[in-house]
C-alpha cells in the first residue's frame, strides 16, 4: 500500500519534473536559436527592406550580388567537399584497415588539421605563393625568383587547396569512426568465400561507411560553403566573390537588408544539401553495421605499396599541418615575407612601438589592442565552454530522459538548427536580434554578453552531442534510484550525472572553448572596436598588410587550440578507437 | 594610485562634469579648464579613419599626462556603420568621432544626432567659416592619382584620366575597392558628377566625341571602361602605396591614393608623387571632420582631444598637428603656413566635393560598380 502510494506520487513528481524542465529547455532554445533566425527573417520584410529581396534576386545588381557568388560558393562546396572524402577516406582506410607504417602518428596528424584555423592556413599561402598582384610584398616563391601566375596566388584555386586541407580532417575523423566499426566477421567471410580486396571494399567496406561518407561529405560541404576568411583573404584581391564575402562586405558598408538576404539564401542552401545528404543516409539503415563483438579484421597487407602510401599520407597531411605553422612562424619574425627566413627580428613579438616601423605598431606583446583581444577571447572560450556545457547537458539530459512526447523531439531538432547556419550569417542575425533594446532588456551590441550568447548558441549542436555522449555514459540506475529516494533534479545532477561524468564534460568544454577562440565567421560581425578578439584582429591586420603581426597573433590562437585540444584527447582518448592497436 | 583612490577621483570627477555640463560652460571652457575634468575622467575613446591615431595617441598622452587616449583604427565606411549600429544599441563606444566622408556623415550621423559639432574655443576665430559649419573640418584630405616619381622622374606618365582605360595600363592600375571605402565612392561620384569635364578631356585625349555606349553619362562611361580596363581592387591604401610607390620598379603601376602618404616615402621605400597636371582632375579633396559623440562618456576629456587635435600655438602647430602637418594634407588652421613641399591649394587642381550632391547619387553610383565588380 504504502509502497503504491509512493509510486504514485514519485509519478506526479515525475510528471512535474519532466514538465518543466522541458518546458525551460525548449524556451531556452527558441530564445537562443529560433528567435534570432525569426527575427532576422521579419527585418527583411519591413516596408523599406524588402526591396533587398528583388535587388538580390531578380534586379540588376543581382548577378554580382548574388549569382556570381552562388557559382562560386556552390563550386567550391563540391570540390572540397568530393576533395576531403577522398583524402579523408583514403588516410581512414590506411589507418584503421592497412599495415601502413606509423598508423598512429598519421591518425594523430589527419586529426590536426582541423584544430587549425583555416585563416591560418590562408595566411601561410600567402605568406608562399603571394604575387605582386595586389602590390605589398611579395610571397616566398616570388621573392626567390620564381613568377607565380595570378591563379596560383589568387583566387578560386588557392581556396580549393586551402579548404580542403582544412575539412578533409573532419571527414577523417567521422570515416575512420566508421570504418572502426566494420565487423571483422563480414570482412573475414567475405576473405573466405574467396573475396578478393577490391571486391570486399565495394561489397561490404563501402556500402556499410557509405552513411559516414555521406555524413562527412555534407559536413565538409557545409563548412565550405560557409567559409569566410580563406575567400576574403585570397578571393578578394581578384574580385572573387563567395556569399560569406558579399554577407560580410554588405553588413560593413551599411547595406544590412541586402546582407541579411544573402545570408538568408546561404542558410537554405546549406541546409538544403545537409537534408539530402540526411535523406540519402537514413534511406539506407539496413547498412547499419551489425551487432555484436568481433574481433577486429586481421589487416589489410599493402606489401610493397606500404612506404610509397606513407609517402603519400606524409606529404598530405605536412602540407596541411607542419608547413603552414612553420611559415607562420617564420613569416612572424621575418621583416619580408619575400625572404622568409632571413634578416629575423623579434619586433613583431616584443618590439616597442617606433614610428618609423609598421607605422609605429608595437610588437604584439606590447600592443595593448591584442593584449585586450587576448583576454577578452580567452574569457569568451571559458565562458562559453561553461554555458554551452550546461545547456547542452540540460538539452541531451532531457531528450535521453523523456524520449517521447513532441517537446522532446523539438529540442532534438532546434539544437541541431544552428549546424545549418554558416557562422557568418548567425552573426548577422544575432546583430538583428541583440543588436537593438527589446523591451525592457538593452540592446547587447558591442557587449561581451552578445558573444557570449551568440557563440553559445552557435556551438549548441556541438555541445548537446557532447552532453549525449557523456549522458550515455552514466547509466540511467543510478539517477532512477536517487529518483525514487527523492533526490531532487538539481541534486541529482550535481551528486550523480555531473560527478560521474566530469571526464567527458571537461574535454566537452575544453574542445568548446578551441573551437571559438579560432572561430572567425561567426565574430567577425559581431567584433567591436572595444570588445576585440583575436581572431577578427588577425584578419584585419592582414588585410591591411601588416601579415607579420597577423601571423603572430594566428600562432598564438594556434598554440593555445593545440594544446587544449591535447589535454581534451587525454581526457577522452576512448573516443578514438582507431588508434587502438 | 590605489582603487580608492581613482573611485573617489572619477566621483568627484562626474560631479564636477555633471555641474559645468548644467552650467553648458563646458562648450567655452579653455584647455586649461578642462584638463582637470578630463583627468578625472581618466580615459576616452577616438575612432580615427587614419593610422596616424597612434601617433596623435602618444603625443596626447605626453602632452595630458593621466588621460588615457584610446584610439582606434576604423574606416570612415566602417566607423558610420559601426556608430549607427551603436546608436541602435544605445551604445556609446566612443567619445570624439574623426571620419572623412562627408557626404554620408553630414545625413546619416550629424542631422541624426549622433555625432555633434564641437569647435575648441581656442582657435574658432581662425577656422575660416566654412569649415566649422555645419561641423568642424580639421583638414582636407584627398584621394588622387599618383605615380611613381623613381620611374616617371620627368612627371607623370599619363595626362589624362582617360589614359587609364587604355590598354598600356591593363591591369595596372590600382585603387581601393569604392565599396569597401567611402572615399573611394566619393571619388567615383564625383567623376559622374563632372562629367561634363570628362566628356571635354575626352574630346582632348582621343580626338573625337565620346560614344557613350549606352552610359548615362561621360563620367558612368569611364568608371565602366577603367573597371574593364582590369582595375585591380585592393583593400587598403597602404597596399596602393606600396605597389605603386615601392622604390626599384621598371615599370611601376599607377593609382589612386591619398597625396599625403607621400609623407611616408622615406620611412616605407616609396617614390609617390600626385599627378596633379592630369586632366580634368587627379581626384578629389574633401573634409577630415572632427566630432563628438552625441553623449560622450567622457565630455571633457573629448573636447580637450578635438582642441589637441587642432594644434597649438607654435608656428606649424606643435605635436597635436605634426602627424598632419605633411605635404599632401591641408589644414584648416588659417594662421598655420602651408607646407611648404606640398602643390599650393590653389595650385591643386583636385575637384572640391560638394556633400549634399555627392548624396544624391551617391548610393546609384555605389550600385554601378557593384554590377562591374
Amino acid at each position: 500500500m504504502s509502497d503504491a502510494s509512493l509510486n504514485a506520487q514519485g509519478r506526479r513528481v515525475l510528471f512535474r519534473d519532466g514538465t518543466i524542465l522541458k518546458a525551460v529547455v525548449l524556451i531556452i532554445l527558441c530564445l537562443l536559436i529560433v528567435l534570432p533566425l525569426i527575427r532576422t527573417v521579419l527585418f527583411t520584410f519591413q516596408p523599406d527592406v524588402i526591396k533587398a529581396w528583388s535587388d538580390v534576386l531578380t534586379g540588376r545588381l543581382s548577378r554580382n550580388l548574388f549569382y556570381k557568388p552562388l557559382g562560386n560558393t556552390m563550386l567550391i562546396g563540391v570540390i572540397v567537399a568530393t576533395g576531403c572524402m577522398l583524402l579523408g577516406g583514403f588516410l581512414a582506410w590506411l589507418v584503421v584497415m592497412t599495415n601502413v607504417p606509423f598508423r598512429r602518428t598519421i591518425g594523430i596528424l589527419s586529426a590536426l588539421p582541423f584544430m587549425i584555423p583555416s585563416f591560418a592556413a590562408a595566411l601561410a599561402w600567402g605568406s608562399l605563393f603571394r604575387n605582386d598582384r595586389v602590390g605589398g610584398q611579395v610571397g616566398w616563391l616570388q621573392g626567390m625568383g620564381l613568377d607565380v601566375p595570378d591563379w596560383l596566388a589568387w583566387g578560386m584555386v588557392p581556396t580549393l587547396i586551402v579548404l580542403t586541407l582544412h575539412y578533409f580532417s573532419l571527414a577523417f575523423t567521422i570515416i575512420a569512426a566508421a570504418l572502426a566499426t566494420v565487423n571483422s566477421d563480414l570482412v573475414e567471410a567475405a576473405q573466405i568465400a574467396g573475396a578478393k580486396g577490391r571486391r570486399i571494399l565495394m561489397g561490404i567496406v563501402l556500402p556499410v561507411t557509405t552513411p559516414a561518407l555521406v555524413a562527412a561529405g555534407s559536413l565538409c560541404f557545409a563548412g565550405a560553403v560557409s567559409n569566410f576568411a580563406t575567400p576574403a583573404l585570397l578571393g578578394l584581391p581578384v574580385r572573387m566573390q563567395t556569399l560569406s564575402t558579399r554577407l560580410f562586405g554588405m553588413i560593413e558598408v551599411g547595406q544590412v537588408g541586402r546582407g541579411y538576404v544573402i545570408g538568408i539564401l546561404l542558410v537554405l542552401i546549406s541546409a538544403a544539401f545537409l537534408w539530402i545528404g540526411n535523406r540519402a543516409v537514413s534511406g539506407r539503415r539496413s547498412y547499419a553495421t551489425i551487432t555484436g563483438k568481433g574481433g577486429r579484421a586481421r589487416r589489410f597487407d599493402l606489401r610493397g605499396a606500404r612506404w610509397p602510401l606513407f609517402a603519400v599520407a606524409m606529404v598530405i597531411l605536412l602540407s596541411s599541418t607542419v608547413v603552414p605553422i612553420i611559415i607562420l612562424l617564420a613569416s612572424s619574425f621575418a621583416p619580408s615575407s619575400a625572404n622568409l627566413f632571413s634578416n629575423w627580428t623579434s619586433a613583431y613579438w616584443v618590439g616597442l612601438s617606433d614610428p618609423s616601423f609598421a607605422q609605429g605598431i608595437p610588437g604584439i606583446a606590447y600592443n595593448p589592442d591584442i593584449v585586450r583581444a587576448l583576454i577578452v577571447t580567452l574569457s569568451l572560450g571559458i565562458a562559453v565552454a561553461f554555458t554551452g556545457m550546461i545547456v547542452g547537458l540540460l538539452a541531451s539530459y532531457t531528450t535521453a530522459r523523456y524520449r517521447t512526447g513532441w517537446v522532446s523531439a523539438a529540442i532534438t531538432q532546434i539544437s541541431f538548427l544552428p549546424l545549418l547556419v554558416p557562422g557568418i550569417a548567425f552573426g548577422a542575425a544575432y546583430i538583428a536580434y541583440l543588436g537593438a533594446p527589446i523591451g525592457p532588456f538593452p540592446a547587447l551590441y558591442g557587449t561581451f554578453a552578445i558573444l557570449v550568447i551568440a557563440a553559445t548558441a552557435y556551438l549548441l549542436p556541438f555541445s548537446v552531442q557532447t552532453g549525449r555522449a557523456v549522458i550515455q555514459q552514466v547509466g540511467g540506475e543510478l539517477e532512477e534510484s536517487a529518483r525514487i529516494t527523492g533526490a531532487s533534479f538539481l541534486r541529482r545532477l550535481a551528486s550523480i550525472t555531473v560527478p560521474l561524468a566530469i571526464r567527458g564534460l571537461s574535454a566537452g568544454g575544453i574542445l568548446i572553448f578551441v573551437k571559438i577562440i579560432r572561430d572567425l565567421s561567426l565574430v567577425v560581425l559581431l567584433f567591436t572596436p572595444t570588445m576585440p578578439v583575436l581572431s577578427v584582429l588577425a584578419y584585419r591586420y592582414a588585410s591591411e598588410g601588416f601579415g607579420q603581426f597577423a601571423n603572430a597573433i594566428t600562432i598564438v590562437i594556434l598554440f593555445i587550440s593545440i594544446a587544449a585540444t591535447l589535454l581534451a584527447n587525454r581526457l577522452q582518448r576512448k573516443s578514438q578507437p582507431w588508434l587502438e592497436d | 594610485m590605489t582603487k580608492m583612490n581613482a573611485t573617489r577621483l572619477g566621483a568627484i570627477g562626474i560631479l564636477m562634469c555633471g555641474s559645468a555640463l548644467a552650467d553648458g560652460h563646458i562648450d567655452t571652457m579653455t584647455p586649461a579648464e578642462l584638463l582637470p575634468l578630463a583627468q578625472a575622467e581618466g580615459s576616452v575613446t577616438v575612432y580615427s579613419f587614419t593610422s596616424r591615431i597612434g601617433k596623435v595617441e602618444a603625443a596626447f598622452e605626453a602632452a595630458y599626462p593621466g588621460i588615457d587616449l584610446i584610439g582606434f583604427d576604423i574606416s570612415s565606411t566602417e566607423q558610420i556603420a559601426r556608430l549607427k549600429a551603436e546608436a541602435q544599441a544605445g551604445v556609446a563606444n566612443a567619445d570624439v568621432i574623426y571620419v572623412s566622408d562627408a557626404p554620408v556623415v553630414l545625413p546619416e550621423l550629424l542631422e541624426t544626432g549622433i555625432i555633434a559639432p564641437y569647435v575648441p574655443p581656442r582657435v574658432a576665430d581662425r577656422v575660416p567659416a566654412e569649415f566649422q559649419s555645419p561641423v568642424l573640418a580639421q583638414r582636407l584630405s584627398t584621394k588622387v592619382l599618383m605615380y611613381n616619381e623613381e620611374a616617371s622622374p620627368d612627371g607623370a606618365p599619363v595626362d589624362s584620366l582617360w589614359d587609364l582605360t587604355r590598354e598600356e595600363w591593363t591591369g595596372r592600375v590600382l585603387m581601393v575597392d569604392p565599396l569597401q571605402r567611402g572615399d573611394y565612392l566619393d571619388l567615383m561620384t564625383e567623376i559622374v558628377l563632372r562629367s561634363d569635364e570628362m566628356a571635354v578631356a575626352y574630346e582632348v585625349e582621343f580626338g573625337m566625341a565620346i560614344d557613350l555606349d549606352g552610359a548615362a553619362n561621360a563620367g558612368e562611361k569611364f568608371i565602366m571602361d577603367l573597371f574593364a580596363n582590369d582595375l585591380i581592387l585592393v583593400s587598403s591604401t597602404d597596399d596602393v602605396n606600396a605597389a605603386v610607390g615601392g622604390l626599384g620598379q621598371e615599370n611601376p603601376p599607377i593609382g589612386f591614393t591619398s597625396y599625403s602618404d607621400r609623407r611616408d616615402n622615406e620611412e616605407e621605400g616609396w617614390a609617390l608623387q600626385v599627378a596633379n597636371d592630369v586632366a580634368p582632375a587627379p581626384g578629389i579633396i574633401f573634409p577630415a571632420i572632427v566630432a563628438l559623440s552625441a553623449e560622450p562618456n567622457s565630455p571633457a576629456a573629448a573636447r580637450l582631444v578635438i582642441d589637441f587635435l587642432m594644434g597649438d600655438e607654435s608656428e606649424t602647430g606643435g605635436p597635436g598637428l605634426a602627424p598632419f602637418y605633411v605635404a599632401g594634407d591641408y589644414l584648416t588652421r588659417s594662421d598655420i603656413a602651408p607646407h611648404p613641399d606640398a602643390v599650393s591649394l590653389d595650385d591643386f587642381t583636385a575637384w572640391r566635393i560638394a556633400p549634399a550632391a555627392t548624396a544624391e547619387i551617391r548610393a546609384e553610383i555605389g550600385d554601378l560598380v557593384l554590377t562591374l565588380q
